[in-house]
């Protein structure tokens, strides 16, 4: 079965993971204006169709908006958490150049998404699940005793052996 | 296993040199509470493992010390832990970290603003020049219109002067009788015949 729409790799999650654009918490909603003819507005039209896939994927807390044909050039509108309202204007511009431009002013720097993705990875102090930890129990790290199910405890260390010799000493 | 002896160590030690009759609460395991007890168990109570006091003595005095370190390195990580957090989120180096942020976005928000001031000149530019286009183009416009008026207007009047020249050789009510005597008098002969050029070639003999 064939994929559905126009450009249907914006669909795909390999695609959605590839954005570069993660807002910071102050940003809550994004309001893209742009006109569907005329060729200032091509960027911000790109910019609507390819970025904006991405840019909800990986931020899936802020409200994005589209407005179509309302004024005659495009540009878009940030809503900060304090109030504080930010434009950009994109009239004539390439859509590669305004997705650097908002990542700039507004998206979270190479560092910082670095260190969070270091926060993120999983404590080597911490037992259970593969999926949420490294190892499930002690047995797996190197230079402790193994599993008695994978490799068979040496005689002394079996509780029967002990009881065996516990009983065979006093009685 | 050690609660259950701290309970009856509490009591003197004499006491605990006799067979101890303490009744350890069942538990419930395979039956359900509805089922009766196995005959061969009805007779039977259990007494927990019996209990050496000088071994108790020193088994307690240690454990005290262990458990004493073991809560106290635990509470110093734990604190340790809790400090950082606060640091981070309400400590001195938060208040710098969030001033430099802030100092970052204002800075920001003036590149941005430039850059939106620069386009704006652009674009301004642009619609001047787009102005100025349009109003050529109407101007223009209006020049022709105008041009293809006056031109009409003179054809027209040429046609009036040619018409006023013609109007001088109308046949009127006052030459009438003229223009017939004339007429009668010169008899005109149309029977030519023209070559390519245009010149008359032969005439008949007027009759």
């Amino acid at each position: 079965m064939p994929m559905k729409g126009r450009f249907p790799i914006r669909r795909t999650l390999e695609y959605l993971q590839k954005g570069e654009i993660v807002f910071k918490k102050p940003v809550k909603i994004m309001t893209v204006n742009y006109n569907t003819h005329g060729e200032l507005s091509e960027g911000a039209r790109k910019f609507a169709f390819f970025k904006v896939p991405q840019i909800q994927y990986k931020n899936p807390w802020v409200q994005i908006v589209m407005f179509k044909n309302l004024t005659p050039s495009p540009f878009l509108k940030f809503y900060l958490d304090d109030g504080e309202q930010v434009l950009v204007d994109v009239e004539g511009k390439e859509y590669k150049e305004i997705t650097q431009h908002v990542r700039k002013i507004l998206g979270k720097s190479d560092a910082v998404l670095q260190a969070e993705a270091q926060q993120e990875s999983a404590n080597p102090a911490n037992f259970g699940p593969k999926k949420y930890c490294l190892k499930e129990c002690m047995s797996e790290v190197e230079g402790q005793v193994p599993h008695p199910g994978l490799v068979p405890l040496p005689k002394e260390m079996t509780g029967k052996y002990r009881a065996k010799m516990a009983a065979s000493s006093e009685g | 296993m050690f609660q259950a002896l701290s309970k009856t160590v509490r009591a003197p030690v004499a006491r605990i040199l006799a067979p101890r009759a303490v009744l350890v609460e069942t538990v419930r395991g395979r039956k359900s509470r509805t089922d009766p007890k196995a005959k061969s168990k009805i007779g039977r109570i259990k007494y927990p493992p019996p209990v050496d006091p000088e071994e108790m003595v020193v088994l307690k005095e240690r454990f005290t010390e262990y458990t004493l370190i073991m809560r106290a390195l635990r509470m110093q990580f734990k604190e340790e832990m809790l400090r950082k957090r606060y640091d981070e989120e309400t400590g001195s180096l938060a208040e710098a970290r969030a001033k430099q942020e802030a100092e970052e976005h204002q800075s920001l928000m003036a590149w941005n603003n430039q850059e939106n001031e620069r386009l704006r000149k652009i674009r301004e530019l642009r619609v001047q020049q787009e102005q100025e286009q349009l109003d050529r183009q109407l101007r223009e416009v209006a020049l022709a219109r105008q041009q293809a008026l006056e031109e009409l207007v003179k054809e027209k009047e040429l046609e009036i002067l040619t018409l006023q020249e013609d109007a001088k050789t109308f046949i009127t009510l006052e030459n009438l009788d003229q223009r017939i005597e004339e007429a009668l008098d010169n008899p005109k002969n149309y029977n030519f015949a023209i070559d390519k050029e245009g010149r008359v070639v032969k005439k008949t003999v007027m009759q």
